[in-house]
């Protein structure tokens, strides 16, 4: 494989370009040949049109290599963005890809015009029912293809940020963003006025982290902290929903504004008794009655931000609606016709996720991110959009970061990544911390349970249980961050 | 400092410039690039974007970074407080803060900036908004770097210090678990299953499932998270109404619903601060449908009873005032005659049904100067609406300095039939203006109350033209024949002969729908009659008189009109024909 530079802003603005018409090409040329015969025009309009788009692209970047992991494409060194203009494109050949276990395909300088039929039509094929990437290999053996490389998805890394640098960009962003959301909830406490300019900055170093690498981000929520809980709450809320709307396809301009309700879902609760919020244990209905004022308060608290040209509108109907539900059962309740907005919705599944895996002062053995997500799935009567419960499980797997949980070999491990393949997001990647017998490793060893065992076919390894570990005061953070 | 620049005497990439030997470096090229943008930028903020002067400056600063690109592909700037520099030459400088580009750059953080090849094309006009948006931030609002991070420039990257991240710390869990990993296994998986803390769990959480923590193969099927393609479709669809959602309609309900809540009497006042905050703000964006809703809530509010505290009452109250004041409807009739507001006509007319009796005098002063005819029917509209709920200050207006005011109050009474304002429009007779006085005709015509009316006589005499032919109108319509000898006398007067035509007809015509039993003899005289020497009237007056025979419509009218037929005087001909036709 070529090892490429990451693409400055520019360059990756013109590969994101390049690499959409690429896979519409591909894409298209693909579909010619499911219908028609080879010599048939549409074919052959095709592949010219495909032919030339990436020899023009090999001979300016001196090769082209597409990657696809999970639900992205990459070009090169450049993430494909996918928005709801695209997804059906990229999601066909991505699956085309996978069908053979195939996860890249590089186009060599020379590439003849003549060599993407057979290819095309070899992933047009039913994959080899063994191993399919060695099934693949073996049929383009007899095919005249000498200028296209292929790997098996198995050894496709993700590119870009090295994991060490992603991970230090995360954790500053993360640390800046609880940061800033104290001293936001704080101020509206004391009834000072908020620095609106710094929690914009915040949630946009957010939605690029998430934008730059979702994984890291997404591993800084097990950060839990039961004193902070406030204000990682806020944080984690806004990276969840930030999350789920990238999965949804929203632009980063889109992303922001939803990031900012996020992050200012609870303002509501500083302008209460603080002792009903920090209570432990139930709440009584005086109580509990007040605690569902919060997002009127937030919304009153909203307007007197300074520091937005125009009032946040947005963001204020994302913090009075968050606990509305979608069949309007929850509060506060309406006087007028009104139904919860996209944004609204979005924030809902990421507080419950949150909240459901949080220790709160009310709440002291939270359940284990895996249960939550069934619960939120499952459990029409939380009143969250099951469109949106889904899109937060294809990000954060079935079993989130985070999770702590214990394998059939009764290792005890961390789910540390989720597993790039959509048909696989129920086999992460754990983090093993402890041997059968309780002993903890010193030094943990990663497994991807996504890995077939080559003598059974099946996974060399399972979840059979998942264990919270705040339950057990375990810091799962430890192994992770 | 979160963001290191890098070294700024790095060569750019793909550079064809021998970049060892500094002599040969463009600087000057550089140098005149920033030259050319300072005039853009200056271009920009004077004129529009089809201005050809901005444009001829804006294709100059484009054409300097493709000379650039000749020899090199992006251009990497350092930013210090008073200068830019590039491979260590100073390449900007400014002594000056108020003016200075790199002070702009450099006091929001940005220490260094990359132009990349490609910016010339189409982002050109965003970059220069976005620095020339930063010169007019307030402190309070947003900086140069959320700016630039809105704007989402993909061919000019920055680095900056963050001060925010200066001395940060992660927030940490708390004490980790003593017992260790072996305890943990013996209750998660020891033979009698959960403990007893996972069995009163599992009784807390039975909606999640009998077993928590238990892996179910059911949670592994793919469609249980992963969106097909129909399920994308509702997605889009649903950003689509986030996207157009009537945002502020959709707050303000949210702030109605929960104002009608007397047991918050703390959120009620907040939020009818928040009104009264929101209403400028709406207006002066010509957010009409929104200030119409607060008014129209309020309005609500106070008829309802016990909805708001006696306090609270007051706050609506004034809040509704001050909307109707002068003040603020002077600003409003001003941006709706300079277009600063396109109002549509139900959102404008919505408001303005809502105004109080404050609103009147300016807004009949505004209909009344009103060019646009549109604008000017809704606010008449408005007008007549307001004046029929605070009738006492329609009366009030008419005591008003400004005789506009005065003269539109008058005719509204008039033409709402507003009887008990019948002694003040009789008493504005007496007006020195003489609009005023022509609007008390109009109003006495439409009251049609005796007072006013009796007054019309005197109007009759009036020093203006157009409120004597009102007057003669207006009694004329009445068909009040009482003041019979009013006209007669004037007719016959030498004053009507010195007055122009349309006068002269305004009074025979009228003077004829009186049906004076005198009328055809004196109007037959006119038209037929003959002087002490056979001499006639003139044309002008015969034609007048045939006018107002034609008006009395009577047999003996027709006949003194036929008489007239074979007349040789073209314009007594044409009236007398006008007149046996039915026409005038």
């Amino acid at each position: 494989m070529t090892v490429r530079e990451r693409p400055s802003a520019a360059e990756n603005a013109r590969l994101q370009e390049q690499g959409r018409k690429v896979l519409t090409a591909l894409y298209v040329t693909l579909r010619a040949l499911k219908l028609y015969p080879l010599e048939n025009a549409a074919v052959q309009s095709a592949l010219n049109d495909l032919h030339q788009l990436v020899s023009a692209l090999v001979a300016t970047d001196g090769g082209v290599e597409l990657r696809v992991m999970g639900d992205f494409f990459f070009l090169n060194e450049t993430r494909l963005r996918l928005d709801l203009s695209n997804y059906s494109t990229f999601g066909s050949f991505a699956r085309a890809l996978n069908n053979h276990g195939l996860g890249a395909v590089e186009v060599l300088p020379g590439i003849e015009r003549g060599e993407w039929a057979p290819f095309l039509s070899l992933l047009l094929r039913p994959p080899a029912e063994a191993d399919p990437f060695e099934g693949f290999m073996q049929r383009l053996s007899g095919a005249p293809i000498l200028h296209l490389q292929f790997r098996p998805e198995t050894e496709v890394q993700e590119p870009g940020l090295e994991e060490e640098e992603a991970m230090h960009a995360a954790k500053r962003t993360y640390a800046q963003s609880v940061r800033l959301a104290k001293e936001a909830l704080t101020d509206v406490r004391m009834g000072r006025a908020v620095n609106a300019r710094r929690v914009k900055r915040a949630v946009q170093g957010i939605v690029d982290q998430v934008l730059a690498n979702e994984p890291s981000m997404m591993t800084m929520t097990t950060l839990r902290d039961f004193d902070e809980y406030t204000f990682t709450h806020c944080v984690n809320v806004c990276i969840f929903s930030v999350i789920i709307g990238q999965r949804l396809g929203l632009t980063k301009l889109q992303l922001y504004e939803l990031g900012l309700g996020a992050l200012f879902h609870d303002l509501g609760k500083s302008r209460l008794d603080y002792e009903v919020i920090n209570k432990a244990g139930g709440l009584n209905d005086e109580e509990w009655f007040q605690l569902q004022q919060h997002p009127t308060e937030g919304l009153l608290a909203l307007f007197h931000l300074h520091g937005f040209q125009e009032m946040p509108y947005r963001q204020m109907l994302v913090v009075y609606e968050h606990h509305m539900k979608r069949d309007l059962s929850g509060y506060p309740k309406n006087r007028r016709p009104r139904s919860p907005a996209l944004f609204s919705r979005i924030v809902s599944v990421a507080d419950s996720f949150d909240a459901g895996t949080s220790i709160r002062s009310y709440q002291y053995e939270p359940w284990a991110p895996d249960q939550v997500l069934r619960e939120m799935r499952d459990n029409s009567k939380r009143g969250l959009d099951p469109l949106l419960v889904k899109a937060l499980i294809n990000a954060t797997g079935v079993f989130p970061i985070g999770t702590l949980c214990i394998l059939d070999s009764m290792e005890m491990g961390v789910v540390s990544a989720v597993s790039k393949d959509p048909k696989k997001l129920h086999l992460p990647v754990v983090k093993i911390i402890s041997d059968a017998m309780g002993v903890p490793l010193a030094e943990p060893r990663t497994v991807d349970l996504s890995r077939l065992d080559p003598a059974t076919g099946k996974p060399a390894v399972a979840i059979i249980k998942t264990i919270d570990p705040q339950k057990y005061g375990i810091k799962v953070s430890d192994y992770l961050i | 400092m979160t963001e290191i620049p890098r070294d700024s005497k790095e060569g750019p990439t793909g550079a064809a410039l021998d970049w060892s030997d500094p002599s040969t470096l463009p600087v000057a090229e550089v140098r005149e690039l920033f030259v050319a943008l300072g005039k853009a930028l200056r271009a920009q903020q004077l004129y529009d974007q089809n201005n050809p002067v901005y444009q001829r400056f804006l294709t100059q600063l484009a054409d300097a970074l493709r000379g650039l690109w000749r020899s090199m592909d992006s251009l990497q700037v350092g930013v210090e407080e008073d200068r830019l520099s590039w491979m260590g030459e100073e390449i900007y400088r400014s002594s000056s803060r108020n003016d200075s580009l790199a002070f702009l750059l450099y006091k929001d953080g940005l220490r260094e900036f990359t132009i990349h090849q490609g910016l010339e094309d189409a982002e050109l006009p965003s970059f220069l908004r976005v620095l020339n948006r930063a010169r007019d931030l307030r402190p309070e609002g947003d900086d140069l770097l959320t700016l630039l991070w809105e704007a989402d420039l993909q061919h000019f990257t920055y680095n900056y210090v963050d001060l925010l991240a200066e001395g940060l710390e992660l927030p940490s869990a708390g004490d980790g678990f003593p017992g260790g990993f072996q305890l943990v296994l013996e209750r998660e998986t020891g033979p009698e299953g959960e403990d007893g803390d996972e069995e009163e769990e599992s009784g807390e959480s039975g909606e999640a499932g009998a077993h928590p923590g238990q892996v179910s193969a059911e949670d592994f099927n793919p469609t249980l998270y992963s969106l097909d393609p129909l399920e994308m479709e509702r997605i889009q669809a649903d950003i689509e109404v986030e996207m157009e959602r009537d945002l502020r309609g959709d707050v303000l309900a949210a702030l109605f619903d929960r104002v009608e809540e007397p047991r918050f009497p703390n959120r009620q006042k907040e939020i009818l601060d928040i009104f009264a905050l929101l209403l400028p703000s709406f207006l002066s964006r010509g957010a009409l449908s929104s200030a119409g809703a607060i008014l129209e809530e309020l309005t609500r509010l106070l008829r309802a009873e016990g909805a708001l505290r006696p306090e609270h009452r007051v706050q609506a109250e004034r809040i509704l005032d001050e909307v109707s004041s002068a003040e603020a409807l002077r600003e409003l009739i001003q941006a709706l005659e300079d277009g600063t507001i396109a109002p549509d006509p139900a959102e404008l007319s919505a408001l303005l049904r809502h105004l109080r009796a404050g609103a009147l005098a300016p807004l009949l002063r505004g209909a009344e100067e009103a060019e646009d005819r549109g604008i000017k029917s809704i606010i008449q509209e408005a007008v007549r609406g307001i004046a029929q709920k605070y009738r006492e200050a329609l009366i009030g207006c008419m005591d008003s300095t400004d005789p506009v005011v005065v003269a539109g109050a008058c005719s509204l009474a008039g033409r709402i039939q507003f009887v008990e304002a019948g002694p003040k429009v009789a008493a504005l007779f007496n007006h020195p203006e003489p609009r005023v006085r022509l609007a008390a005709v109009e109003a006495a015509l439409g009251l049609r109350a005796s007072t006013a009316v009796g007054a019309l006589q005197d109007a009759l005499e009036d020093e203006d033209r157009d409120v004597r032919i009102a007057a003669a109108r207006a009694l004329g319509a009445l068909r009040y024949r009482p003041s019979a000898p009013y006209f007669r006398a004037i007719i016959e007067g030498k004053a009507l002969r010195q007055a122009d035509i349309s006068e002269r007809i305004a009074f025979f015509e009228s003077y004829g729908l009186l049906q004076d039993p005198d009328a055809l003899r004196l109007l037959d005289g006119f038209l037929n009659g003959r002087g002490f020497l056979g001499k006639r009237e003139s044309g002008d007056m015969r034609a007048c008189a045939a006018l107002g025979l034609g008006k009395m419509n009577t047999p003996e009218a027709r006949e003194a009109l036929a008489r007239a037929q074979g007349e040789s005087d073209p314009v007594v001909r044409s009236a007398v024909n006008r007149a046996l036709r039915g026409e005038g």
